[in-house]
């Protein structure tokens, strides 16, 4: 009777390093990239459900390879008339329209330059300035027209890239799935660079996102999507300069004006766009589009941040 | 006599949080120092799990969708040398030692995980 609470009390370690309670988890290949998956509630066929998804939208998006549906390749290698799916359809639109609305520098027309920035760094080369007018020239004489029943026609040379804005709009069909099965604790996590956050299986319910790039800095969060854009997992180091797989469609340049862009949102594609843009704003541009699309963003140099929204806190290990 | 009972519970009370607080740190300080580990991913299947810790050469081939994947250990890091995908995103990504930080060959639906030091629920 004595040692009652000895035994209660040495079971507290114990019971403090449990699991985190994942219930269903699964990954899947899609966009390039790994989807990791967890699910903190339900049935395990809602992650068949989204893993689904996750091929469909990848295999609509894709500019590389053809496939057994009308998808981005098909629409780059034709000036017809192209009928694809609605999802396709829209998301094209989206992209198309996001410029107009505050974004200058996300173009979903700059597929060829960013094919060309890629050739050219996998050889440790930097894009000659000829092939980069030549590049831009196509993109600022080239259109998409949209059409009845889901019709989409590309005017001009330049190619569709929809790298930064695809994963962003999947995670938004998986959460409006999410809201139609009444689930609330989820996280997938779609290649780092988009994340869908629900609620953890916790008693505060936040997630840990640790931030590589800031030494042991975490930011604590749930209900939300968070967009990452960064030259520093696929930059090439030329001449003491980090070229970028994000290329600016205004100059035709591969280098960043910041070398990281956080952006936490409600919608997942205007989150991935938003943090593309993002990488080639100065901090006064990186305010205006905040309060233009309500997001809260983190801009990150080197290791260092230098533009934080008041309304996110940075924690540390 | 009751203030000597007193005194007794006090003690063993403060030293039951003692032993909490050291088994806390000690349990703490293992989640963080523990031996890093790689596993190794065919689709949603661990096909090999290597103890990276243990600083060794040493080559692994792993069949992919489209092709086998050559991976190599290094002073406690681990790296694609080689796949036949069209990106080369995995190759790029050179020796990695750090937990959060997967290596991906989509094109071949292979990823190497490394778990020993995650703290966050997903880094970014």
């Amino acid at each position: 009777m004595k040692f009652k609470p000895l035994i209660y009390l040495s079971l507290f370690p114990l019971l403090t390093s449990c699991s985190s309670g994942v219930i269903f988890e699964d990954k899947a290949f899609a966009f390039d990239t790994m989807i990791d998956m967890k699910l903190y509630e339900g049935e395990s066929s809602s992650l068949k459900e989204i893993k689904n998804l996750a091929n469909t939208y990848s295999k609509l998006t894709d500019n590389y390879l053809t496939s057994d549906v009308n998808n981005v390749y098909t629409i780059n290698n034709t000036n017809e008339d192209v009928s694809v799916d609605s999802n396709l359809y829209k998301l094209l639109k989206l992209s198309y329209e996001l410029k107009g609305k505050g974004l200058t520098y996300f173009n979903p027309l700059c597929g060829s330059l960013a094919k060309k920035w890629k050739e050219a760094l996998d050889k440790k080369e930097v894009l000659s300035s000829g092939i980069i007018e030549e590049e831009l020239a196509k993109i600022n004489s080239s259109s998409l027209t949209f059409k009845d029943n889901n019709i989409v026609q590309r005017v001009g040379d330049a190619e569709i890239d929809l790298g930064a804005i695809a994963k962003g709009y999947y995670l938004d069909s998986v959460k409006e799935y999410f809201v139609s099965k009444n689930y609330t604790k989820y996280l997938i996590n779609a290649g780092t660079s988009s994340i869908l956050l629900g609620s953890k299986n916790t008693d505060d319910g936040l997630f840990n996102i640790g931030l590589s790039y800031v030494k042991n800095g975490y930011l604590k969060l749930k209900n939300c999507f968070v967009s990452t854009s960064s030259n520093k997992s696929q930059g090439v180091m030329i001449d003491g300069k980090i070229y970028s797989h994000i290329v600016n469609p205004i100059n035709g340049s591969a280098l960043n004006e910041n070398d990281v862009a956080i952006v936490v949102s409600n919608n997942g594609a205007y989150g991935d766009a938003i943090s593309t843009t993002l990488t080639m704003c100065n901090i006064e541009e990186v305010k205006e589009i905040e309060s233009l699309f309500e997001v809260k963003a983190i801009i990150i140099k080197g290791s260092d941040i230098i533009y934080k929204n008041q309304e996110l806190e940075v924690y540390y290990h | 006599m009751d203030k000597k009972k007193l005194r007794n519970d006090l003690i063993l009370i403060i030293s039951l949080f003692l032993v909490m607080a050291v088994t806390l740190t000690i349990t703490l300080s293992f989640k963080v120092r523990t031996n890093l580990v790689a596993r190794i991913f065919y689709e949603n299947n661990i096909v090999e799990t290597i103890d990276l810790s243990k600083n060794e050469d040493k080559d692994y081939f792993v069949d992919g969708k489209h092709g086998k994947l050559h991976i190599h250990t290094h002073e406690g890091a681990i790296a694609v040398l080689e796949s036949n995908c069209p990106h080369q995103d995995c190759v790029h990504m050179g020796y990695v030692s750090e937990s959060g930080k997967p290596i991906i060959c989509a094109y071949n639906a292979v990823s190497i995980v490394i778990d020993g030091n995650n703290i966050n629920d997903v880094e970014i």
